[in-house]
């Protein structure tokens, strides 16, 4: 409120265009989505969002509640495909090749586009297998011990492999919160994807694993592109190199994080991050 | 309002409400109690019914599984057995064995010398036990001119005098047997020839106009092979079905017509499905009537909507998260639904399966309808050959009017109690035993 002059100049101009703040575009372009909209029956879900997503760059998706954020995330390895009555309208381009192309098979889609979901959800198998599985049925794997060492790599990347090497056959479902969440973690990497996306990955989990999972996801950027959303602002701030702010299926603002949260340039996203409302 | 009258009206305000929630506690838990203790009532009635109905059912059914035998000292003699010097197989099946066990009997009461003495003497004896005679032979061929002493069935009269069905003390005419075959029968026990034994042909062989030869393995034959047809149809029939549209097909108008019409098809009257088979299988396709078949394929159309019903609402209780785990690393549809859901599923779909298929094991209208109700002594050896089940059988003997089938439809009713015992006990450990945790 120190410069009421600039407020108001940015808020009529939301008004007028009704367009993002920011700037969409990325360097070292990996993921380019252009006039995004999704529909849940007759609900419009998201309305007209373009965002680019680069390269080993950590993109954070904060938002209120119902703002459409883990949709869009959703949308970016056609997740939304299982939904009954969703519809998706617009362009997203991995690496050039346009994802929504009716010819496109799914299947090396989401092993190229990895997904952590918000509740830790292992499969009810051995620790082992719950790994084991995607390279398996992808036929990356040609003999045990490769799969082996799959397995041990994966888990070590996932920093859960001390914690578990010597039970490796005890069910995933009988780990800890965080170490589930770590597990499902290695589980996606075991396929070796390019892109990451999840889906509030630290929302059942206590602080101390989710300064793992942070420090994960940190040292994961130098291999993967990751696209995470979030409630929390702080860890928004914490990993990401960007952060993209929704409201009501609208993509409101884009920028560097540091930009966002020190110097937001709309009001609502200012009003988000002050902690006026969400 | 200052600070220290705000503190005391929320004090007084606190002990208000304090004194009213205390005030309707015992109301509360008056009602509590009223509802556990009808709860409790509606326990103890169920299961004292229950308890009745076994009881009386065990009380019919016990003396079934023992019968009376009379042991006679049978002369295999070859003047009888072999007239014309010749005993092979042919001869052998023809021969005379109801003439031994006479003569052994006569000559156990020679005081008896009338035509229609003798008659009703013989009458004592089950008209199954010179069948007894010669099946004894048949197993040990060199008894041929010795003498053994052979325990044979009584007649179903002479059962239920001692099991004790019978006053001796009525009048004569409202008895079945006369004053002269009780006396026989008192000297026949007196010299311990009067026996009650197990009964092995109630378990061993197939139904009988006469009480004391009438067994449920005929109809207990029959229920397999139905069971058999039954189950070999409807359970992959039905988890395909199930899976398809649950896991695979598009939700639309057709699919929700079928599932319409799915759930219609369960609550079908049985005996539809019957004139359903009648017309259909036997008419049309021409396939052999009575037979454990065509029985088979109307309780498959019966049990199918259950078994399908079951099966969608297992795969509809595995949680989502796991389909999106499976689809997240890029399993295709089939993978995630063979890998992961199904596996998860499976308790819940074989309980239904089982639970249906107890249900068909129990099923007698339809099959009434097809036939299965003829009066067959042979047991089924085949799913083509005429036969029965079990509650057919059973509502067979329900309708005769012999006292012997008083108790022996109550023994039926057991056997087939306990093979739905088993087959249920087998659903829950096959849902304890795949049951897993997620």
């Amino acid at each position: 409120m120190k410069n009421p002059e600039k407020t108001e100049t940015k808020a009529s101009f939301a008004r007028e265009h009704d367009m993002t703040v920011g700037e969409i575009g990325a360097a070292n372009l990996r993921i380019q989505c252009r006039g995004i909209n999704v529909y849940y029956g007759e609900k419009h879900a998201i309305h007209n969002v373009s965002l680019d997503i680069g390269r080993n760059e950590v993109i954070a998706l904060i938002g209120p509640s119902g703002c459409g954020k883990s949709t869009f995330l959703r949308c970016l390895n056609r997740m939304n495909d299982t939904i009954v009555g969703c519809r998706v309208s617009g362009e997203i381009t991995l690496d050039g090749q346009n994802i929504y192309d009716s010819n496109l098979d799914v299947v090396p889609l989401r092993a190229q586009v990895g997904m952590v979901f918000q509740k830790p959800n292992p499969f009810p198998k051995s620790i082992f297998e719950n790994v084991a599985y995607g390279p398996r049925i992808h036929g990356l794997v040609a003999s045990k011990a490769e799969l082996e060492e799959i397995v041990e790599g994966s888990l070590r990347r996932a920093g859960l492999w001390d914690e578990v090497k010597d039970y490796l056959l005890h069910p995933g479902t009988g780990l800890s919160g965080g170490q589930q969440q770590r597990l499902c973690i290695a589980r996606t990497i075991a396929v070796n994807p390019e892109v990451i996306l999840m889906d509030e990955p630290c929302s059942a989990l206590d602080p101390i694993a989710t300064a793992k999972i942070e420090q994960l996801i940190d040292e994961l950027r130098n291999h993967y592109t990751i696209a995470i959303v979030t409630h929390s602002m702080q860890q928004a701030a914490r990993v990401s190199q960007r952060t993209a702010y929704f409201h009501l299926g609208k993509l409101i603002e884009v920028g560097d994080t540091a930009q966002i949260f020190t110097n937001p340039k709309h009001q609502l996203t200012e009003d988000y991050i002050t902690g006026r409302f969400g | 309002m200052n600070k220290s009258k705000e503190d005391t009206y929320i004090r007084s305000e606190g002990a208000r409400t304090h004194a009213i929630v205390r005030a309707g506690l015992a109301k509360r838990r008056a009602a509590e109690m009223r509802f556990r203790l009808y709860g409790l009532i509606s326990i103890v009635v169920g299961l004292s019914f229950l308890v009745i109905l076994f009881g009386n059912i065990f009380s019919h059914a016990w003396p079934a599984f023992q019968q009376t035998y009379v042991a006679l000292d049978v002369k295999f003699d070859e003047a009888v057995l072999v007239p014309d010097a010749r005993f092979d197989a042919g001869t052998q099946a023809s021969a005379d064995y109801p003439a031994l066990l006479k003569r052994s009997l006569y000559a156990l009461f020679p005081e008896v010398t009338d035509r229609q003495e003798k008659r009703s003497l013989y009458g004592l004896l089950s008209s199954g036990a010179a069948h007894e005679v010669q099946k004894r032979l048949q197993e040990k061929p060199d008894l041929l001119g010795k003498t053994e002493r052979i325990w044979v069935p009584a007649d179903d009269d002479v059962d239920m005098f001692t099991k004790g069905a019978m006053d001796r003390n009525a009048e004569e005419g409202d008895r079945r047997l006369a004053d002269s075959q009780l006396a026989w029968l008192d000297k026949l026990r007196a010299d311990g020839r009067l026996e009650k034994h197990f009964n092995m042909t109630f378990f061993t062989a197939g139904d009988s106009r006469e009480p004391e030869l009438a067994g449920v393995w005929g109809a207990v034959m029959g229920s397999f092979f139905t069971l058999l047809v039954t189950m070999t149809l409807s359970l992959p029939l039905g988890i395909a079905t199930a899976v398809y549209l649950e896991e695979f097909a598009p939700r639309n108008r057709w699919t929700d017509i079928i599932e319409v019409n799915i759930n219609n098809l369960a609550a079908v009257p049985s005996i539809v499905f019957g004139l359903l088979g009648l017309s259909v299988f036997i008419n049309f396709f021409g396939l052999p009537r009575s037979s454990p078949m065509v029985g088979g394929l109307v309780l498959t159309l019966m049990t199918l909507p259950v078994i399908i019903i079951a099966s969608r609402s297992a795969l509809k209780s595995v949680p989502p998260s796991i389909r999106e785990a499976a689809l997240g690393v890029g399993a295709s549809q089939m993978q995630t639904v063979f890998h992961h859901v199904l596996p998860l599923a499976m308790p819940g779909m074989l309980t239904g399966a089982i639970i249906g298929m107890a249900r068909a094991l129990g099923e007698s209208a339809p099959l009434l309808m097809i036939g299965m109700v003829a009066f067959i002594v042979d047991i089924p050896g085949s799913m083509a050959e005429p036969s029965t089940v079990l509650p057919v059988q059973i509502y067979l003997w329900a309708d005769s009017s012999e006292r012997g089938f008083v108790e022996r439809t109550s023994a039926a009713i057991l056997v087939l109690m306990a093979f739905l015992i088993l087959m249920n006990g087998l659903a829950v450990y096959l849902r304890k035993r795949f049951e897993r945790r997620w």
